[in-house]
């Protein structure tokens, strides 16, 4: 047979169905006529002549039915009729399919909205041309337990001299920078970088140009790209400022190009306003020279066709090198480098796949339920199966049909669950915490899209397979017998269903188990002490420009004077002046070593988290004074050096002495070591994360540690917003162009510091509440179907003596005895997956006692509550109504 | 009419190639011709004969065209396509063979075996 006439013959067929059936009408036609005028020819009398040519024939339909199956066209046309015949049986049992459509809707939809964060975070490609190339690299001192830091200007640029394995590497850091001149100061999201950033990431300029290598060396003209954000909503998207020169911290920058909105540089913060040269910014100008600080951070991409391995080799043999060439300073630091994308979303994938894998379960149980809805009907309509395979149905006709009744269904989900994950899609970008990379792009689309459909067809089929099958495989017999009446289910389809049910019941446990270790964990981190009292506190940050303030006399006269002027004011007494702050700044880990005690053996570095702080820091922020003196205003410049510790410093470092009066020697920069006398001993401060157990800490007075700006901390029982409006004032009054940033008040600090979790624990919850009300309706739709096939049973029990009591009773233990089997399964599961969320909890165990027996509790009264009215109804049975139809 | 032979189980489609390698038929001359030339001997279900027909046109044994019947009516004509010729001559050659060892068969004596 040649495949071109079985095309032919299919095209024709479905392209030209009408006509081919009216083709076969004539042909047949033709062919009963012709036979009947033979006939008449030999004396038949017309009406018997097609009476007989039409009997001879044999069964005109079948003939018609077997032609088409030849043509192939039976497969398109049965579905079509399949999917008509399904929309009808829909439509006529409305309830049915409005619940299984919404179970779906919500099932599907979830999915689909958590997907969309799943996809924009992990899965989508960075936006960049061959993401796949791109590395981060970084430094690591492993003797010394550093993991992971920036690289050093020095080795970075012996890094691009020295490897063969990179096509490009750059290096970028960032900053804050005031803009004056243009209405109000503002500080703008700077990220200084070296030259090769742009080329690296084939990042193309919407106007003028990126940065040149002369741009990158020191004495050259200053200068400055825009972001288009930035260019327009600041600069009225006016083309005129290319060429011109801007004011940023005190100092002209000539602006040379403009990058497209889309444009950031990965790892920091995707809102970046201007990049400058590295070279030209205030800070990390400076830090170029320095050997000892490792503060860059470096992209790098790969050449083409060279390996992670390969790459790594080869930085090895650098690191090795530069180690020998400078021992005091490279001595056991090593690059390392990893794929850039796995860096960007590292801590986010774990909990993203919980949520995902939760969200997976919420539909598990939804279709659980639907098979459980399908079963139900699939007895009622046993007759109707019986019978249309007693009229000559092939089974897997039946099964086909039955399939696209469910395919049917999971579609009417999907579109409704896809409007659903539009609408979730848009509030979760709302919800989530800000600090998730790639947010800015999560959204239905193409992908997004086909994920739903591929859900909603592998739901159609988890759903609707058994039913179908069981539907299919109807005793033929027996149904035919029994009659329409629901007396008896068959035994394989009773199980199935209360499979179904315990299956329901077990994964909703794990769901609540998952959300309450969830839960759990949140609130022991909401109600931990973090050492210090956010009440009443407000912070307000200041930065002062460093080509204006460039001596620390200068910022210790900004600081005095504005600490100074604040306390001024009524109800302001309680100010004070550090940095950073606890949990909301990033901490500041300094290496230490105790004077007059024995090094420490290798591997054991001493640090501490270093805060610079003036004398009114610990009564403003509640920290309690243990022993010794806080810092007071004699502590100055010129007066000896002294420290405050925390007591974990203090019990850790100085176990069997007295810590006041022991010297420490350590500084900021780091290599500006100087002793200090230890004359206090403070709380402990949680001062990384709610989350994290409070570490050494050490304090030094801001006046001998001064900086060029810090966060202002005050204590006050007035308004924010006067509180607010009076710092603004009195920063305005000592330097008019100083704008004042990152204005909070520290219980709104500590707040969205627990963002994430709180935004994990509540969906988690939402999804757990969502499986516990599934997992009721699946348990009730069991039990009163099962009632309602055992009203007869009762009718006698009611009529033997039963009391009602005792029915109700028997309906709550079937209940129960589901619910049972649920629970022991879905505690093994649960235990079994508890495991991998221990890292994720905090402050409660993975096999929490409280939260297993708890969530087991929760489930039973569940089940118990959605057993309450079929065994209300099973006592109301009148054995005299029910014996009747006998 | 009660002498009249049941047709062999998938002789029917050779039947069919045969009658239309004389020249083109409509379906109702196609059973005309094979009860003609049987001499009445066969009982064709003509039901039968038209999913064979088409069957046969889907494989591109047969092609057909519309025309016009004897006696001035429209109807479809079949005809012999190539391939259906060569399919017509390969099932004949495996009949031929068929026949003759299914008759050697029936013709062997105890002495023989």
């Amino acid at each position: 047979m040649t495949l071109w006439s079985r095309i032919r013959s299919w095209s024709r067929a479905i392209l030209y169905r009408a006509r081919t059936e009216r083709e076969m009408d004539a042909e047949l036609r033709f062919h009963i006529d012709a036979f009947a005028e033979d006939l008449i020819r030999r004396g038949v009398p017309r009406e018997e002549a097609q009476r007989r040519a039409r009997m001879e024939f044999g069964g005109i339909e079948s003939a018609k039915e077997a032609c088409r199956d030849i043509r192939g066209t039976s497969f398109l046309e049965s579905l079509f009729q399949d999917f008509r015949f399904a929309l009808r049986m829909l439509r006529k049992s409305p309830v049915f399919t409005a619940a299984a459509v919404l179970t779906l809707a919500l099932g599907i939809g979830a999915n689909t909205a958590i997907f969309s964060v799943v996809y924009a975070v992990l899965l989508r490609p960075l936006p960049f041309d061959q993401p796949d190339q791109l590395v981060l690299l970084f430094e690591a001192k492993l003797q010394d337990g550093i993991k992971k830091t920036g690289a050093s200007y020095v080795d970075f640029a012996e890094w691009q001299e020295q490897n063969h394995v990179f096509s490009a590497i750059a290096g970028a850091q960032r900053h804050d920078l005031t803009l004056t001149g243009y209405d109000d100061p503002s500080v703008l999201d700077t990220v200084p970088v070296t030259s090769e950033i742009f080329s690296l990431l084939q990042a193309k300029p919407l106007a003028g140009r990126t940065f040149v290598a002369e741009d990158g060396k020191p004495g050259a003209a200053p200068v400055v790209i825009l972001s288009e954000t930035l260019w327009r909503s600041r600069f009225g998207a006016n083309p005129i400022i290319l060429g011109n020169s801007i004011t940023l911290d005190q100092r002209p920058f000539t602006v040379v190009g403009i990058m497209p909105a889309s444009f950031h540089v990965p790892v920091f913060t995707e809102n970046q306003d201007i990049w400058i040269p590295l070279v030209q910014d205030p800070l990390f100008g400076g830090w170029m020279t320095r050997r000892g600080g490792h503060w860059l951070t470096v992209v790098g991409r790969l050449t083409p066709g060279v390996s992670m391995a390969k790459a790594q080799a080869e930085m090895d043999a650098i690191s090795d090198r530069l180690a020998r060439k400078f021992p005091a300073e490279n001595a056991g630091w090593t690059a390392r480098l990893a794929p850039l994308q796995q860096e960007l979303v590292g801590n986010v994938r774990s909990p993203l796949f919980v949520l995902f894998g939760a969200v997976g379960l919420v539909l598990l149980i939804a279709c659980a339920n639907i098979a459980n809805l399908l079963l139900t009907r699939a007895h009622s309509r046993a007759r109707e199966m019986a019978l249309r395979l007693a009229l000559g149905a092939a089974r897997n006709r039946i099964l086909r049909q039955l399939l696209t009744e469910s395919a049917v269904l999971g579609l009417l989900g999907a579109t409704a669950g896809i409007i659903l994950a539009y609408w979730g899609a848009q509030s979760l970008n709302s919800l989530l915490p800000p600090d998730l990379p790639g947010t800015q792009a999560i959204r239905v689309d193409g992908w997004v899209l086909g994920f739903a459909l591929l859900l909603s067809v592998a739901a159609s089929l988890a759903f609707g397979l058994a039913p179908a099958l069981l539907g299919a495989n109807s005793d033929l017999q027996t149904n035919l017998k029994e009659g329409a009446a629901p007396s008896g289910e068959g035994r394989r389809p009773r199980r199935a269903r209360g499979f179904l049910a315990g299956l329901e019941v077990a994964l909703a446990l794990v769901l609540v188990v998952t959300a309450g270790l969830f839960v759990r964990s949140f609130m022991a981190m909401t109600s931990v002490n973090p050492g210090f009292r956010a009440e009443h506190v407000l912070k307000a940050e200041i930065s002062l420009p460093q080509f204006q303030y460039s001596t620390p006399q200068q910022w210790t006269a900004f600081s005095d004077a504005l600490i100074e002027q604040i306390q001024s004011q009524p109800g302001l007494e309680q100010s004070a002046i550090a940095v950073p702050l606890p949990v909301a700044d990033s901490c500041v880990n300094l290496g230490f070593s105790i004077a007059g005690h024995a090094a420490l053996s290798p591997g054991t570095l001493s640090s501490a988290d270093y805060v610079s702080a003036s004398p009114a820091y610990f009564r403003v922020m509640g920290i309690p004074l243990l022993r010794g003196r806080t810092f007071s205003a004699e502590d100055s410049l010129s007066a000896p050096r002294v420290a405050i510790i925390n007591e974990a410093l203090a019990r850790f470092y100085f176990p069997q002495e007295e810590a006041l009066g022991q010297r420490l020697v350590f500084g900021f920069p780091p290599d500006s070591n100087v002793s200090r006398e230890i004359v206090g001993v403070v709380g402990d401060v949680r001062d990384v994360a709610l989350s994290q157990e409070p570490g050494p800490m050490m304090y030094v007075p801001f006046a001998q540690a001064p900086f060029w700006g810090g966060e202002v901390v005050v204590k006050s029982s007035l308004a924010p917003s006067s509180v607010i409006a009076a710092i603004r004032q009195v920063v305005q009054r000592i330097d008019k162009n100083l704008p004042v940033t990152g204005v909070a008040a520290m219980p709104g600090v500590l707040d969205s510091s627990v963002a994430q979790p709180r935004f994990r624990a509540g969906l988690l919850g939402l999804f757990g509440i969502l499986a516990l009300v599934l997992a009721a309706t699946g348990i009730f739709g069991v039990i009163s179907y099962s009632v309602s096939c055992r009203t007869h049973e009762f009718g006698i029990r009611v009529a033997l003596g039963a009391s009602s009591h005792g029915i109700r009773k028997m309906v709550l233990l079937e209940g129960l005895r589901l619910a049972a089997a649920g629970l022991g399964a879905g505690t093994i599961a649960a235990l079994a997956l508890a495991q991998f969320l221990r890292s994720q909890i905090y402050g409660v165990g993975a096999y929490d006692p409280v939260t297993f027996a708890g969530a087991a509790l929760l489930l039973v009264i569940v089940a118990l509550a959605a057993c309450y009215l079929p065994a209300r109804r099973a006592t109301r049975v009148d054995p005299i109504v029910t014996l009747r139809y006998e | 009419m009660d002498k009249q032979l049941d047709l062999l189980q998938g002789t029917l489609d050779m039947l069919i190639l045969k009658a239309v390698s004389l020249g083109p038929l409509h379906g109702y001359g196609v059973l005309l011709r094979i009860q003609q030339i049987s001499g009445n001997c066969l009982e064709i279900q003509q039901g039968s004969l038209y999913p064979a027909l088409y069957r046969l046109e889907h494989q591109g044994w047969l092609t057909s065209e519309w025309g016009e019947s004897e006696n001035k009516r429209k109807a479809k004509f079949y005809r012999l396509t190539a391939a259906g010729r060569r399919r017509l001559q390969s099932e004949t050659e495996k009949w031929n063979r068929m026949t003759d060892v299914i008759a050697a068969i029936l013709h062997s004596k105890p002495e023989e075996v």
